[in-house]
């Protein structure tokens, strides 16, 4: 485990762009592009190199810190800690989500080898949906008058 | 795990198939429903469907399995543990014959 960090502590230099944007420069904007190749070579050399400067100031080698070892205790201590932290967390978590699947039984194997439904039961069934179908079907709104009606006031 | 959960499935008489399905995805499959991703979304959104009848405005589903049945075979389905449980029997059943 480590971490990085950086120790510079002027915040402002934390915006600041790498690469300087060269058409905000409107002074060197227009010379810059008639200048010479091998000036321009130099300074993007040199830009590189403070950015590599910079960058070097600024990072922390992590393997290169030596570990202190934790005690076979206080690392009994955090494992327990931490099972504990994550205990409760998957409590709300699970609690969050809502159970959508409710259970029909306890014995599952033995209601799915239970016998089949029957033939005759089946038929049964197809008939009793087969007369519900037909009086659904035979629903009919009956006219008696006229639903718009003309008021003469 | 997955064996306890399959070990009675595979004494079904009649079996080709089955399938264990959690709300996360397939927990385990065989025989002619091995992998089959399709028949196990298609079953979880009948068996949603279904467990949200009522009877008389009672507190839970009114039923123990759900049945497909095809000519020549049923889908039988349950759930236990938070967990579908998807049979393929074959359905020998057939009209009687009247002699």
């Amino acid at each position: 485990m480590g971490c990085c960090f950086t120790t510079d502590i002027n915040q402002g230099d934390s915006v600041k762009p790498l690469i300087p944007d060269p058409s905000l420069d409107s002074t060197s904007g227009s010379e810059q592009n008639t200048g010479t190749l091998p000036s321009n070579h130099t300074d993007e050399e040199d830009q590189q190199k403070s950015i590599l400067r910079r960058a070097a100031l600024s990072i922390i080698d992590v393997s290169a810190v030596v570990s202190q070892g934790l005690e076979q205790r206080e690392y009994m201590d955090r494992a327990r800690q931490y099972s504990t932290k994550l205990e409760v967390l998957n409590r709300t978590l699970s609690q969050k989500n809502p159970v959508f699947l409710p259970s029909l039984t306890s014995q599952p194997h033995q209601v799915l080898a239970a016998d089949l439904v029957t033939y005759s039961d089946l038929q049964q069934l197809s008939k009793i949906a087969a007369y519900a179908y037909s009086a659904i079907s035979q629903i009919k709104v009956d006219a008696k008058e006229d639903v718009v009606v003309q008021f003469s006031i | 795990m997955t064996t306890a959960l399959t070990q009675g499935l595979e004494r079904i008489p009649d079996q080709i198939g089955y399938l264990v399905i959690s709300e996360e995805g397939v927990l385990a499959s065989a025989g002619e429903l091995e992998n089959d991703e399709h028949t196990a979304g298609v079953i979880m959104q009948m068996v949603r469907t279904a467990c949200r009848f009522r009877l008389h405005g009672t507190a839970d589903p009114p039923f123990k399995r759900m049945s497909v049945m095809f000519e020549d075979y049923v889908y039988a389905v349950t759930i236990s543990g938070q967990k579908v449980f998807v049979v393929k029997r074959q359905n020998n059943q057939r009209e009687p014959v009247i002699v």
